[in-house]
Order: structure tokens, then C-alpha cells, then sequence
């Protein structure tokens, strides 16, 4: 007994020691605890009838009601089709660009070369979501858009590619790729750097070219970054990034663009039903987690690599 | 000895230097766009250098005052957001850098826990409201104030500085709070630029807290601005070039000069892209170096 009072003692020395950096936690304590954890702890208005009075737990109990109005709503399969339909496409086109950006970006020896296109690269991705669509409603406009001049002047017709169902996927996974692939290569690029030079020297003893060396060194080098990441894409499958399609979906590609989050969004603060899309961010983030979780076990079992 | 140049050297080069040009060239396009004359830029064909120079369009978005009260609002909450999270971000990443601190392993997982499972977009929403910052100025910079993944940046850095410089430094008498401010902040420029560049962008960028969290106009963003004229601008810009192109006349009938709605929002875009144009190139060694951390750590 005395002994534990004479560790306990020591214990709150220790803690006392510390005082100053506890005071330097204490704003991110507390910031931690209101924006993230009461939310957190707020998930609970998707099974309530929320009101504003009552708040996250003051409100009546509504059991599944607002999961069920959301299956039985007449476009909910519409809605979780296009979300799956346009983030397997980001995940499928875009996914191995920034790859195959850095595979290239390696291959040049020119250095002030390499430096200048990677800079360059990095650009559109410090840019908001409405300065790319408004670059893109102004470079691709019918009406003397300089992509639609070009075109003219191999002699095709001019073509209407925003708010036109034929060109809506290859605009959301084209601006996604352009403004995110610099960016994502960075990652690739260190990866790449770290692999051990002798390796490149034994491959080149044993006559290997150079897409021998990319395929046999590189490559493999670089497995393991793109399965982490990998597994982190497909977490957010349930996502098909809000602030691209709030911007980019129209009402002539409706059918096509309109997916979970911003379904949430809209009916949430725009019309006003929180419970109901409080349920719909939930069934989201549900499925996202099991996502991530079954990705990660099949990746541990494949290859070794998992997140967790 | 000089190399030959392959077939495929000649298309790697010629293929990246593509992707270079795709990437610059929008922006090179609405600089020469906002410095024609607006009527004039409705006949098309300007591609690289405006043809009719002019700085009407700049004169006249910086003579309004829904623009400049908006951009003041930006660079407020710029300012103030970028300075409150690194200095608050630092201040938790060097805590928590510490091994010897009891609890350590519990306030990590403490912040960390929220990347996991995150609650979605509805409680926070009732959230914000609750703390009353609905329609409040302080929408923009209080929920941004921790992030994560920087405290991670911040605090693989820190714990990258030797410790003989603090054993030192308390040699020589220094108190905790005086290491911090002498010996550990002036080494950390690097990260600490890095996170500016990261926040300070994400608030300059951020227009959906200014669409959903604020009504009033004048507390209203840049970035919101620019999205509010998106949907107008397109269809009136349209009308207009068509009547322009098809009958050589432009709406009101006159063949002068003047700026449109259209070269007026391609000079605010410009101003609002400038910045960073000019601050993001010369801090690509350092954030380069954060993401590596983010992503090894995270």
C-alpha cells in the first residue's frame, strides 16, 4: 500500500513536470471534443426526429424510419448506382495516372526539365473546385472556347461537353485527373527515390533494358505505397466528391450526376429534413468503413501490405 | 559521349511537356482574356495575348464594392485562420512530441479517432449551429483550426531536432516555455511554412462554408462570389457571344468598347488565382517533404 501511494505520487510528479505542455494540448483538447466528438456523438438525429429545441438528444426516437424513407425513396438506387458509377471510375482511369506520371518524370534526365513539369503539375491542385469549372465552362464553351477552335481547325464540328450526359463522365474523371494527378505524384516520386540504386546496376548487368528495369525494379518498388493508397481510395467508394459534382451536375445531366453526398446536402440544408440526411451520410460512412476494413484484409492476405 | 535519343525519350519529352503546357496554359488563356477588351473577346480567337489591350476589366472589379468586400473577407479569414491553426497546431504537435509525457499515446489516439469514422456532413452541420456560428465570421476559421494530419507533419518534424539542443539549452537555465520559443521555433521554419501554405490555401480556396453556412451577403467569400456568378455567367456569356458572333452586335446594340460580365469574372478569377500562383513554387522543396511525412505516418 505504500508503495502504490509512493507511485501514485510519483506519477501526479511526473504529470506536474508536464504542466506546461498539457496547457499547450488543452486548445486542441477541447476543439477535438466540440468538433469532432459531439458530432460524432450527434450521428444519433439519423434515428430521431430531430428539432432544433430538442437537439441530438432531446429529440424523439424515430427507430429506422428515415433509413427506410431513404430505400424507399424512387431514386435512392439511382443515386447509390451513379455514386459507385463515378468514383469506380476515378478510382479505375485515375488511380494509375499519378503512377504513370512518376514512371515518366523518372525516365527524364534533364533536370531542369523534370523540376519545371512537376511544378507545373502541382498548379491545379492549389486551385478551388470553382476556379477549375469556371476554366473549364470558359475554355470549352461552344461560343469561341479555344478547345472547341482547335477542334474546328482540324475541321469537326464544335461539341457541347459541359451539362451534355455523352461527355459528363469524361469531364468529372478528366478535371479530377488534371487537378489532382501533379499532386498525387509526389508521393509515387519519393517512392521511387528511395529505391536502392543497385538494384538498377544488377538489373542492368543482367541486360535489362530500360522498361525491364521499370517493370522488374520500379515497379516493385513502389507496390507497397500504392496498396496503402490503394486501400485508402477505395474507402472513400461511397463518396464521389461533393464539391466537383455540386458544381459540375446540371439539370440536363441530372440523372447521371446527382450522388449520396450531394443528395445529403441538398436535402439536408436546403430543404430542411436533418434526420433524413443525417441517415443517408451515415448509411455512407457505414459502408465506407467496411469498404476500407474488407480492403485491407484482402490486401494483407495478397500481398502483406495492409493499413492495419 | 552523348546519348542517342531514343523513340522513346522523344515521346516521353514531348508527352510531359504536354501535360506541362495543359496545366499552364488555362491560366495563361484567362490572363489574356481579362486583359482584352470585353466586347472584343466575344468575337473568340484569343489564344495566347489579348488583342485588345485594355485594364477596363481590372479597374472596374476593384471599383466594386461586393468584390472588395468579399476579397477583404477572404484575406481575413486567410490571415487570421493560416496564423491561429499553425500557432495552435504547433503548440500540440510539440506536447505531444514529447516521450516523456504521461498520456501521450492517449491524446494521439484521442485526435486521431475522428480520421477513422467520421460522424458526416448533417451532425456537423447541427453542430455549428448549435455553437452558434451559423451566419458568423468565425464559421470560416474555428472549425478549421486543428487538422489531424498537420499535428502529424508538425510533430514527425520536431521530433526530428536533437534533444542535446534542449539538454543545453536547460543547462544554461531555460525553462520549458523558453526552449519552445528560442531553440524549437526557430528551427521549424520549414514545416511551419509548409502547414501555412497547406491552410492558407485550403482557406483561400474554400467556398462551401460561405454557400451553406452564411446567408449574408456580406460576409460572403471570393470563392462563394465566383461560384454564385458560375450559373449566371454561363447562360448570360452564352446569349451574348451568340448575338456577338452571329449578327456582329452585341447586347445594346453598340460596337464599342466596354467590359462584359464575362471578362469582369475572368479578371476576379485571375486576382483570385494570383497569389498563389506566386507563393506555391517557391515552397515545393518543403511541402514536397510534407506529404511524404503525412503519408508515411498516416
Amino acid at each position: 500500500m505504500n508503495k502504490s501511494r509512493w507511485t501514485s505520487n510519483r506519477v501526479f510528479k511526473r504529470i506536474w513536470q508536464h504542466k506546461l505542455f498539457y496547457l499547450f494540448m488543452l486548445p486542441g483538447i477541447v476543439w477535438f471534443f466540440l468538433f469532432s466528438y459531439v458530432p460524432l456523438y450527434g450521428v444519433q438525429v439519423a434515428f430521431r426526429d430531430y428539432t432544433f429545441i430538442g437537439g441530438f438528444t432531446g429529440s424523439p426516437w424515430a427507430g429506422f424510419k428515415y433509413f427506410e424513407q431513404f430505400f424507399n425513396y424512387y431514386q435512392s438506387g439511382d443515386i447509390i448506382r451513379n455514386t459507385v458509377i463515378i468514383s469506380l471510375m476515378k478510382l479505375l482511369i485515375g488511380f494509375p495516372m499519378p503512377i504513370i506520371l512518376a514512371l515518366l518524370l523518372n525516365e527524364v534526365r534533364k533536370m531542369k526539365f523534370k523540376k519545371t513539369i512537376q511544378t507545373l503539375s502541382y498548379l491545379p491542385y492549389f486551385v478551388s473546385w470553382i476556379v477549375v469549372v469556371t476554366l473549364m465552362q470558359r475554355l470549352l464553351t461552344p461560343y469561341g472556347g479555344p478547345v472547341n477552335d482547335l477542334l474546328g481547325s482540324f475541321g469537326a464540328e464544335s461539341i457541347q461537353f459541359l451539362n451534355n450526359p455523352t461527355w459528363f463522365y469524361q469531364m468529372i474523371v478528366g478535371s479530377d485527373i488534371w487537378k489532382n494527378i501533379g499532386w498525387n505524384s509526389i508521393i509515387f516520386m519519393a517512392a521511387i527515390a528511395g529505391i536502392d540504386q543497385q538494384l538498377y546496376e544488377a538489373a542492368k548487368m543482367d541486360g535489362a533494358g530500360r522498361f525491364k528495369q521499370m517493370w522488374h525494379v520500379t515497379l516493385p518498388g513502389i507496390r507497397n505505397v500504392a496498396i496503402i493508397l490503394f486501400i485508402l481510395a477505395v474507402g472513400n467508394l461511397m463518396s464521389a466528391g461533393y464539391e466537383q459534382l455540386l458544381l459540375l451536375n446540371g439539370p440536363a445531366t441530372a440523372s447521371m450526376g446527382s450522388v449520396l453526398d450531394v443528395h445529403a446536402i441538398n436535402s439536408g440544408i436546403r430543404e430542411g429534413r436533418l434526420s433524413y440526411a443525417a441517415a443517408v451520410g451515415l448509411f455512407q460512412s457505414i459502408i465506407g468503413l467496411i469498404l476500407v476494413l474488407t480492403v485491407n484484409r484482402i490486401a494483407r492476405k495478397v500481398s502483406d501490405v495492409s493499413l492495419f | 559521349m552523348k546519348r542517342k535519343w531514343s523513340f522513346f525519350s522523344v515521346f516521353n519529352y514531348t508527352f510531359l511537356a504536354l501535360i506541362g503546357f495543359s496545366m499552364i496554359y488555362p491560366f495563361i488563356y484567362i490572363l489574356a482574356y481579362s486583359l482584352n477588351d470585353g466586347k472584343d473577346s466575344m468575337m473568340g480567337a484569343i489564344y495566347f495575348l489579348p488583342r485588345k489591350f485594355t485594364l477596363e476589366n481590372y479597374a472596374q472589379v476593384f471599383d466594386n464594392a461586393r468584390i472588395w468586400k468579399a476579397y477583404q473577407i477572404t484575406l481575413m479569414r486567410t490571415v487570421l485562420g493560416t496564423f491561429l491553426h499553425v500557432v495552435l497546431c504547433t503548440l500540440m504537435a510539440y506536447a505531444l512530441s514529447k516521450k516523456t509525457l504521461p498520456g501521450r499515446s492517449f491524446f494521439t489516439f484521442y485526435i486521431f479517432l475522428p480520421t477513422i469514422f467520421s460522424a458526416g456532413f448533417i451532425p456537423f452541420f447541427i453542430t455549428l449551429q448549435k455553437l452558434h456560428l451559423i451566419n458568423s465570421f468565425w464559421v470560416y476559421v474555428l472549425p478549421m483550426l486543428f487538422n489531424f494530419m498537420h499535428i502529424v507533419i508538425i510533430r514527425t518534424f520536431l521530433q526530428g531536432i536533437p534533444e542535446e539542443l534542449e539538454e543545453s539549452a536547460r543547462i544554461d537555465g531555460y525553462g520549458d516555455f523558453q526552449i519552445f520559443v528560442r531553440i524549437i521555433l526557430p528551427l521549424s521554419g520549414p514545416v511551419l511554412a509548409t502547414i501555412s501554405l497547406f491552410i492558407g490555401v485550403a482557406h483561400w480556396n474554400d467556398w462551401f462554408s460561405g454557400a451553406y453556412y452564411v446567408s449574408n451577403k456580406d460576409l460572403i467569400p471570393v470563392q462563394t462570389l465566383l461560384q454564385e456568378m458560375l450559373t449566371e455567367a454561363e447562360a448570360l456569356s452564352n446569349s451574348m457571344q451568340r448575338a456577338a458572333q452571329q449578327g456582329g452586335q452585341t447586347v445594346g446594340g453598340t460596337s464599342g468598347a466596354g467590359a462584359t460580365p464575362e471578362s469582369l469574372r475572368m479578371a476576379l478569377l485571375v486576382i483570385t488565382v494570383f497569389p498563389i500562383l506566386c507563393i506555391y513554387p517557391f515552397l515545393q522543396r518543403y511541402f514536397v517533404k510534407g506529404v511524404m511525412i503525412g503519408s508515411v505516418k498516416g
